[in-house]
């Protein structure tokens, strides 16, 4: 077994947590269920580590097997990376049936065309989901197994997910072999990343409960409008002031889970505005800025700002766009003419 | 106010000072600086020997050094500024006899007379201190300080209303080359996920904002400074209909300087210095006071 590959093992395997070692040792299926028997789980995972890899020397594992572990491990640590979103667009109208096989070989000819050294391994998952991962070399150096890239490709839908390594360099490469494996004929980056890739594909494939227009100003029968009021210490409130966050968060946000974002990002280039009698700012030119916000779950925290007394109810725009308009970076121009409050995001 | 020489102080910038007040030291000695430095290095040996938690290599020895910076002060009624250091030079590599600096810190008063006018001759007012490096050096250091001239060391906190006042004055400085954004990072800790913004203003535009907002030259105001965060907290209101002024202002960041309101600061400007430390000494003087 190549020296590498046995070291790329040995690492990869550290970098599992030990009491799931067992667990993605047998989804990877390379090791025979004797050889896992034999294994000792319980003594430190440097010494697992490398009883597995004595283990697949005995296999003659070679960069393949490796790769595949090194799949299943991003697989369910996922959430680790951080994901882009790209949508494909198809010229005409052409039905075609998606064959996997003619898949992987244009795509393998296609990057092998242009860059011999390269490692390219695929796997199905339940989900229709296509992994993808690339290790990309140079003409003069072999792969380098340590920053591949990942694709996940939902062959039903025209979209694909991309934790890019750093070498950006490669990304056109990638693209390009993606649309004519999957006979596309362009490809863009949408503005959307996070690294929460089920949010991602809840958000482009309108999993998630949206939001929907409603003409009740009455609640349904039997629904609790009334939110409980947790501290004991607020005696008289403004009721119907609540009530109305209340349903315009609900009417706005969707009653269900939202998709999990961390960040959004807002280049604006609007003009600065003020009360005149301020006597400040008055340029022709933009006000530039950057906003960025940022949380553990970001769809969650901006809906409770309106409640907690942080923002005005109905939330604007510009942040409650975020799913249906399947992005998180924006660029904000001030929209000419008849609305000068409303703003233009192209 | 004497400008400062920028290679004495070059070693000032672009690292994170935690901040603290000290009450006036009693009965320092400005001519006994080696004395001082002989008797804490043997403080911190001591300290060792008894294996307090020092987290360092087992067979580092500890030298300290004291020294003052002359140019460090607003006028004649400030004391020097003292700077102590501490450097490691490792007993295994005795042949490579370079030392390594593993922590420093200094005290400061710049334009602090409003504490120093006052006190009785035995005090010396050096209320700002700044410390870089492990924070066990620095409890160590700040003890034996303490214990020998009977001061008291606190963590210095700067309030939202401080950060406001920093990144007004801050935003309006005349900068000779490119300057990097003006950013104000509030926080919304209470809400079930908590919420970070980060709102950075192009350095010219925030200026040109500052510059319309600010009515004398040469002087600040508190309502200046409000007018200036209302416009900021308007801009933002306008696009997200949030009310940015409910939420923590935790942290500024200019091409001067930035401030955290856990009490620390990073000064990437020298020209500036001076202004900095005016505002951070006058801090000082109001938690002592």
């Amino acid at each position: 077994m190549d020296e590498t590959v046995a070291e790329y093992i040995r690492r990869t395997v550290l970098k599992i947590p030990k009491d799931e070692i067992k667990m993605m040792l047998q989804k990877w299926g390379f090791l025979s269920e004797a050889q896992l028997q034999a294994l000792n789980f319980h003594q430190i995972k440097d010494n697992i580590s490398q009883e597995v890899v004595q283990l697949c020397e005995e296999n003659s594992a070679d960069i393949k097997q490796a790769a595949l572990l090194d799949i299943i491990y991003n697989h369910i640590y996922q959430d680790k990376r951080v994901w882009s979103v790209y949508q494909m667009k198809k010229s005409g109208e052409e039905l075609e049936c998606f064959d996997i096989t003619d898949f992987k070989k244009k795509f393998k000819r296609q990057i092998r065309s242009a860059l011999k050294n390269v490692t390219i391994t695929f796997k199905e998952y339940e989900d229709n989901a296509i992994w993808i991962r690339v290790a990309w070399g140079t003409p003069y150096k072999k792969p380098n197994q340590y920053k591949p890239s990942y694709v996940v490709y939902h062959s039903q839908t025209p979209y694909v997910f991309i934790s890019a390594s750093v070498i950006r360099s490669n990304m056109p490469l990638l693209c390009q072999a993606l649309i004519v494996a999957s006979n596309y004929h362009d490809i863009r980056e949408m503005e959307l990343r996070s690294h929460s890739l089920n949010s991602l594909k809840d958000i482009v494939f309108k999993r998630y409960s949206q939001n929907f227009q409603t003409n009740l100003t009455k609640p349904l029968q039997g629904e609790n409008v009334e939110p409980e009021i947790a501290d004991i210490r607020i005696v008289q409130e403004n009721r119907s002031e609540k009530e109305r966050i209340y349903r315009l968060n609900q009417e706005i946000f969707g009653s269900g889970p939202q998709p999990k974002l961390e960040f959004a990002q807002y280049r604006l280039e609007t003009m600065f505005k003020s009360d005149p009698k301020l006597d400040v700012l008055d340029k022709k030119e933009p006000f530039r800025c950057l906003v960025k916000f940022s949380s553990p779950h970001l769809l969650e925290s901006l809906k409770s700002l309106a409640p907690a007394g942080m923002a005005d109810a109905p939330l604007s725009p510009l942040l409650t766009c975020i799913p249906h308009k399947a992005r998180n970076y924006f660029k904000i121009r001030e929209k000419k003419g008849l609305f000068p409050e409303s703003f233009a995001s192209p | 106010q004497e400008s400062v020489d920028p290679q004495k102080t070059a070693f000032l910038l672009r690292k994170s000072w935690t901040l603290y007040s000290v009450t006036p030291m009693y009965r320092f000695r400005r001519s006994c600086l080696r004395e001082y430095a002989r008797l804490l290095s043997a403080s911190i040996a001591a300290e060792k020997q008894k294996g307090l938690a020092v987290e360092v290599g087992t067979e580092l020895d500890v030298r300290v050094a004291l020294s003052s910076l002359a140019e460090l002060r607003g006028s004649e009624l400030d004391d020097a500024a003292l700077l102590v250091q501490l450097s490691s030079r490792s007993k295994a590599s005795s042949r490579n006899s370079e030392d390594k600096l593993v922590w420093s810190g200094w005290f400061c008063s710049m334009f602090g007379d409003d504490l120093s006018e006052n006190l009785p001759e035995d005090f010396t007012s050096l209320p700002l201190f700044l410390s870089h490096g492990a924070e066990s050096y620095t409890a160590l250091v700040g003890s034996w300080f303490q214990k020998t001239f009977d001061c008291c060391f606190r963590r210095l906190a700067i309030s939202p209303q401080n950060l406001s006042w920093m990144v007004a004055m801050w935003a309006g400085c005349k900068l000779d080359r490119a300057a990097s954004a003006v950013e104000l990072v509030f926080s919304v800790p209470r809400l079930a996920q908590p919420l970070d913004i980060s709102y950075a203003i192009h350095p010219e535009d925030a200026k040109a904002l500052w510059d319309t907002v600010q009515k004398t030259p040469g002087e600040i105001t508190q309502e200046e400074v409000d007018v200036f965060m209302d416009c900021l907290y308007a801009h933002f209101h306008r696009h997200f209909k949030i009310h940015l002024s409910a939420a923590k202002l935790v942290k500024v960041s200019t091409a001067v300087a930035s401030a955290h309101c856990d009490g620390t600061v990073k000064i990437l400007h020298s020209q500036y210095l001076p202004g900095v430390l005016m505002l951070l000494t006058e801090l000082a003087i109001s938690q002592i006071q």
